[in-house]
């Protein structure tokens, strides 16, 4: 079969002039391609050393690097027509290795692969597979920049992108052209010295544009920090953060060089989309403008004429951009990393911002209430003490402690957990976790704060921690890490998925909507008349990849139906990174247009798991009318299987 | 201008107040501590003072050795260098003999202006700032909001009861006792408590500022208010209910 | 040693309250026949007159040009010269911003420490007063010789205004220096009015959510109008454009500490609560009786603000005839 296709022509012989020429331009070509490569690597070694980065486990590096990088699973996985057909272009490069080393051999007289070989016949047919698959793949892009125009691959036309597209084709075009012209001379000269031209023109273009990311992306993938927004922890006394080029380390550097500029961040980012300074690729860019002027030695601040400071603190740290970035870039800790520069140092100056940090200086919740509420609400509900016996300690967080609305969830878990039997207590004092601070840079503080957690938590002898709030759960699970050994924290979806079978079925009956006996009661539509859109928390879903658990809760309790962006595409409520405490926003508010995202469902409840969702919602909904759907926690949700409490 | 801005470190304001066997004063093992808020605006102003004046903020307090937590947190907001009474009897003593203690660490100094807060958060006295002036011989001015370096002296904003405020000039040195809330905190940052590390702080033994003279007002016993605040529900017509409220405001909150 | 000193605070020829409240403590301390009311300043007839009708015992006017201005300086030398001349067992002030300026600094001249705000006398005397915020009451007992010094808080020794005065009136002149008073105290002024100064504002009405429509605003402004306070908003409000931006209380608005925040239809959302937690007393009125906002107020009207507000209004107009 394979003997009946045409044989790739290849050149049979070239004159020493023609040698002389080919060598000439190659040499040319990698000196260009060197000037600016060189430049680059030089700045990437020469950032400092990123003092906590570990290459072990292997495992997982090797898993990630086959299925992002070779597999291109990310890229096609999150935008399926654009990725295919990048995928092809990218597999053809592969294959092209080693059919552009024999191309280049052939001119000195070495090549390796005869084209009239069983390997060499095979393995060009193997190629021109990937070649037509490429030249197809090339030209749907070229024709989606230039004529779809994808708003977040930015406004103005990127001629080099259509330069490169036309040498990409180029190449594909003279290779498979190269099939049909037999060994006549001149034509395959001709077509020989045109994919020569291609060739040698496109390798010193790949490190002057963001084609480098050919090169660096491979690598920034299998580099990476390890897991999902991981905060690095600062080294040594004269680490703050980012604050200049001298803390920018090589694994920031290098993501920063990788960028491909696709805007995938940009389109995912809630602050980009609701019209605020803050654009994730704009912030990466930043950093490889300040390298290339200044490089990774400089003492000017980042913040300032590269990056704007505005938008550092506009970033609700929902990790939208990192979980869709295909080339690596760790853009949460970037972010929080300016944040560290900026508050560590005392150049933040915001009202509100340092409102929250007087507030957890001098007292124990972000809220600044006085813990005597909490006291009392634990007593009004009847909430057991933790002694040290009990399995469970229900860490209550500030929005269960103190939000009227987080405290109705907590008050519906813990009738939940009394009608399982399981054992729990609230600690008597509980300090923030710190995660407002945590993701505002404030280092100092949140040390303070966990390490005073981690220290109540050991002399409570508490082992498992269950909370409504994710991002207690997030806080306590890993950024404590650096300062001690936290105890295991699991979120209530996941409690009360496992407990799901344990509790009765749902019953129908209308009941009264007031709340009777200091428990809320919440209206049961009925069988099949209530439709419920689950809102996946950032910190539940992308941080702690929980999806599944609070569904399986809401859907017993009726219909569920799926918001537009749902899973890890789930688009944040605008509370995150500490937001929620730093006044009002500019732009349109994150929580309305998410609102109106979950209101256009039809759905007659909003299902939350975490307390900062409910209250940006709890507002948010208000003003979408009078029609606008219940909100409610899935503790909630699940709650109204419980029997009714007597009335004595 | 030398500022030395005296500040004193206090139970934080989220602390469960749980009193001693003895009655005397409030179970301190398991409180935790923070700058006295006034304090903290005294300090605020003098180190705003500095910034826009140059010269040289020293902090001074007086307590045991934890009270090093507190100085520490006034070097690393930006204090030069800082003055540790070492007093562990601090309780023992009343305004008198703590403003003794102050004087007589300050006296050495020759400062330009002496700052503290209006207040304690923990005893509540207002009077240590204008004792120490006193003592010192020194011109005084309380619930002060800001402070202005003129040519001759100062020139301080001064809050006045009902919403009035009052400008006074007064030579320096002088002693000025600072209300909060006219400026704006700064918030304690990481480079600033490593920066402390590095600054001197002196420790001066009680002993050696003056023999103790006994306290003439002694604090006998301390007890919970009898009246934890709850709400009042207000029941009736809206007429009646309306008719209530006004009495309480009249009588009780007083703002009618 | 004898008799109580009550240092009487007259400005510009009026007596507030507290001066009455003072001297009824003072009254608990001796005899009516032995306490000695002291009013200072540069003309002091008039409140000596005034106190006289009401006091048993003795009314000093302490007169002197230098007294026209209130200054410590010059109060503490015009009565440590008086005290010297009495000594009485007890001197007892208001506690008033004026007497906590230089009622320490004299106490101290007599090697004394001021007794200040206090909110109970029993026997003994002992003094009672709160520490930590007004979360414990201390019990404080002058131990030396030498008067004692003891200023009292508004509100809690009620004024015994019935009792027809028979007290003599004296005059004494204190030795005061101009070059002794070393502040220049300049005239007191008013903040100058911002357009919306919330932050300030002694007094707020503030509305939510319950108030249904826009059309009832005035409703709510009539009431604030009729108070004397500024009116403010929660933030459905503001969002639905009802008030403007800088009138909302909460998280992402402003943070408020009146002497009275009377929330009407606010049900008590935590960005809320977060604003006004500081306020010293809280008016709640909301038709839901379970409303978060009753937790943390002190008084709560369960009831329709469109009933109960008008009638509030009348009631405050009537009040403040």
């Amino acid at each position: 079969m394979l003997l009946s296709l045409p044989t790739l022509a290849e050149p049979q012989h070239f004159s020493l002039a023609e040698k002389l020429l080919f060598a000439g331009l190659a040499l040319g070509s990698a000196y260009a391609f060197w000037r600016r490569f060189g430049v680059v690597v030089g700045k990437i070694l020469k950032s400092k050393k990123d003092a906590s980065f570990h290459l072990f486990p292997i495992g997982k590096r090797v898993r990630d690097f086959v299925w992002e990088v070779v597999f291109q699973a990310k890229v096609i996985r999150e935008r399926p027509a654009a990725g295919l057909a990048h995928a092809f272009v990218f597999w053809a490069f592969c294959a092209f290795a080693l059919v552009t080393l024999n191309h280049c051999a052939d001119a000195l007289g070495i090549a390796f692969l005869d084209p009239a070989g069983r390997i060499g016949r095979f393995y060009f047919w193997f190629a021109a597979v990937f070649a037509l698959a490429c030249a197809a793949g090339i030209l749907g892009l070229f024709v989606r920049r230039f004529f779809i125009r994808p708003k977040w691959l930015g406004e103005k036309l990127s001629w080099e992108s259509g330069f490169i597209a036309l040498l990409i084709f180029a190449l594909m075009a003279t290779y498979l052209a190269s099939f049909f012209v037999a060994d006549a001379e001149p034509s395959i000269k001709i077509l020989w010295w045109l994919h020569t031209l291609a060739l040698l023109t496109f390798l010193p273009i790949i490190p002057h544009t963001k084609h480098l990311h050919l090169l660096l992306s491979p690598i920034t993938v299998f580099l990476s920090r390890g897991s999902f927004s991981q905060i690095p922890p600062l080294s040594g006394d004269e680490d703050f953060g980012l604050v200049a080029g001298t803390d920018l380390t090589q694994l920031v550097s290098l993501q920063a060089y990788s960028c491909v500029e696709c805007g995938r961040c940009t389109e995912h980012c809630p602050a980009a989309n609701t019209g605020k300074l803050l654009n994730p690729k704009e912030i990466v860019l930043g950093l490889r403008a300040y390298l290339n002027d200044l490089g990774p030695a400089s003492d000017q601040p980042l913040l300032g004429k590269y990056n704007s400071q505005e938008a550092a603190f506009q970033c609700t740290t929902c990790g939208a951009c990192e979980f869709q970035c295909p080339v690596g870039i760790e853009h949460v800790p970037i972010l929080i990393g300016l944040r560290r520069g900026a508050v560590n140092t005392g150049e933040w100056e915001d009202d509100h911002g340092s409102k929250l940090f007087l507030a957890l200086e001098r007292g124990s919740n972000a809220l600044g209430l006085n813990p005597a509420e909490r006291d009392k609400f634990i007593e009004r509900q009847k909430l057991p003490l933790f002694d040290g016996t009990q399995e469970y300690c229900l860490w209550l967080g500030c929005m269960g402690g103190y939000d009227p609305k987080g405290r109705e969830i907590v008050a519906d878990f813990a009738r939940i957990m009394n009608f399982l039997g399981t054992s729990y207590g609230v600690l008597r004092k509980e300090k923030c976790t710190g995660d407002p601070v945590r993701r505002l840079g404030n280092d100092l503080l949140f040390q303070q704060l966990a390490e005073a957690n981690l220290e109540a938590l050991a002399q409570n002898k508490v082992k498992k921690i269950v909370t409504i709030c994710p991002h207690c759960v997030r806080t306590i699970q890993e950024d404590w890490k650096e300062y001690g050994t936290p105890p295991e924290v699991e979120h209530h979806s996941e409690f009360l998925a496992r407990h799901l079978a344990q509790l009765p079925p749902a019953s129908f009956s209308p009941t009264d909507p007031r709340k009777k006996d200091g428990v809320p009661k919440v209206p049961l539509l009925g069988p099949g008349k209530e439709k419920i859109v689950f809102h996946d928390p950032c910190y539940l879903g992308r941080y702690r990849n929980v999806y599944d658990e609070p569904r399986t809760i809401a859907a017993l309790s009726g219909e569920l139906v799926e918001a537009p962006r749902n899973h890890n595409r789930s688009f944040c409520c605008g509370a995150g990174g500490g937001l929620s405490f730093l006044g009002e926003e500019t732009g349109e508010r994150v929580s309305h247009v998410r609102a109106a995202e979950l209101v256009a469902t039809g759905a007659t409840t909003v299902g939350t798991a975490c307390p900062f969702c409910n209250t940006m919602f709890r507002d948010a909904l208000a003003t979408t009318g009078d029609s606008a759907p219940q909100l409610l926690d899935i503790a909630q949700l699940a709650a109204r299987r419980l029997p009714e409490r007597d009335a004595s | 201008m030398k500022i030395i801005v005296a500040i004193k470190q206090v139970p934080d304001r989220d602390a469960q107040v749980r009193i001693d066997p003895a009655g005397k004063w409030i179970e301190e093992s398991d409180l935790q501590y923070a700058m006295n808020e006034p304090d903290a605006y005294a300090l605020e102003e003098a180190l705003q003072l500095k910034e826009k004046h140059g010269g040289e903020v020293i902090v001074l307090s007086a307590g045991p050795e934890c009270v090093g937590t507190t100085i520490r947190e006034a070097l690393a907001k930006g204090a030069d260098r800082a003055i540790h009474i070492l007093c562990d009897d601090l309780g023992a003593r009343d305004a008198l003999g703590v403003a003794r203690l102050l004087a007589a660490a300050v006296k050495p100094e020759n400062p330009d202006l002496i700052l503290t807060g209006l207040q304690s958060e923990d005893l509540g006295l207002g009077q240590t700032g204008v004792i120490v002036a006193e003592l010192l011989g020194l011109p005084h001015a309380t619930l002060i909001l800001h402070v202005e370096k003129t040519e001759t002296g100062l020139e301080v904003k001064r809050e006045l009861e009902e919403g009035w405020f009052q400008t006074i000039q007064l030579p320096t040195p002088a002693v000025l006792t600072m209300q909060s809330g006219g400026n704006k905190l700064r918030y304690a940052t990481l480079m600033g408590i490593k920066r402390a590390k590095t600054k001197e702080m002196q420790q001066l033994a009680a002993a050696n500022l003056g023999a103790s003279v006994a306290p003439v007002v002694v604090l006998e016993q301390i007890a919970l208010p009898k009246k934890q605040k709850s709400t009042q529900m207000l029941a009736g017509t809206a007429k009646e209910a309306a008719a209530a409220l006004i009495e309480k405001l009249k009588f009780e909150v007083r703002v009618l | 040693m004898s008799g109580v000193l009550v240092v009487i605070e007259q400005r510009a020829g009026k007596i507030a309250r507290i001066n009455w409240e003072a001297l009824a403590a003072a009254q608990r301390l001796g005899a009516p026949a032995t306490v000695t009311a002291v009013v200072l300043g540069a003309q002091t007839e008039g409140p000596a007159n005034e106190i006289a009708a009401k006091a048993s015992g003795k009314v000093l006017r302490v007169e002197h040009p230098l007294l026209a201005q209130y200054t410590a300086d010059g109060f503490c030398l015009a009565l440590q010269q008086l005290i010297q001349n009495e000594s009485p067992t007890h001197v007892v002030f208001p506690h008033t911003y004026q007497v906590r300026d230089y009622a320490p600094a004299l106490a101290a001249r007599f090697g004394q420490v001021l007794i200040g705000d206090v909110v109970a006398i029993t026997d003994g005397p002992v003094f009672t007063r709160q520490l930590m915020q007004g979360r414990l009451n201390g019990t404080y007992r002058h131990s030396g010789s030498g008067p004692c010094f003891v200023s009292v808080q508004a509100g809690v020794f009620l004024a015994d205004t019935s009792a027809a005065g028979t007290a003599t009136i004296a005059t004494f002149t204190p030795t005061i220096e101009p070059a002794q008073i070393r502040t220049k105290p300049g005239e007191p002024f008013r903040a100058a009015a911002q357009a919306v100064d919330l932050g300030s504002a002694q007094l707020i009405v503030s509305v939510g959510r319950g108030i249904k429509a826009q059309e009832n605003i005035p409703l709510v402004q009539e009431l604030a109008t009729a108070l004397g306070a500024e009116l403010a908003a929660s933030r459905p409000i503001c969002d639905a454009g009802w008030l403007p931006m800088e009138r909302q209380v909460g998280s992402s608005g402003q943070t408020v500490a009146p002497k009275l925040y009377l929330a009407a239809g606010i049900s008590g959302a935590i960005q809320h609560l977060v604003g006004m937690k500081g306020s010293q007393c809280i008016v709640a009125i909301n038709k839901d009786p379970d409303a978060p906002i009753f937790e943390i107020a002190d008084y709560g009207i369960v009831g329709d603000l469109m009933e109960v507000v008008p009638a509030l209004t009348e009631a405050v107009k009537e009040a403040k005839q």
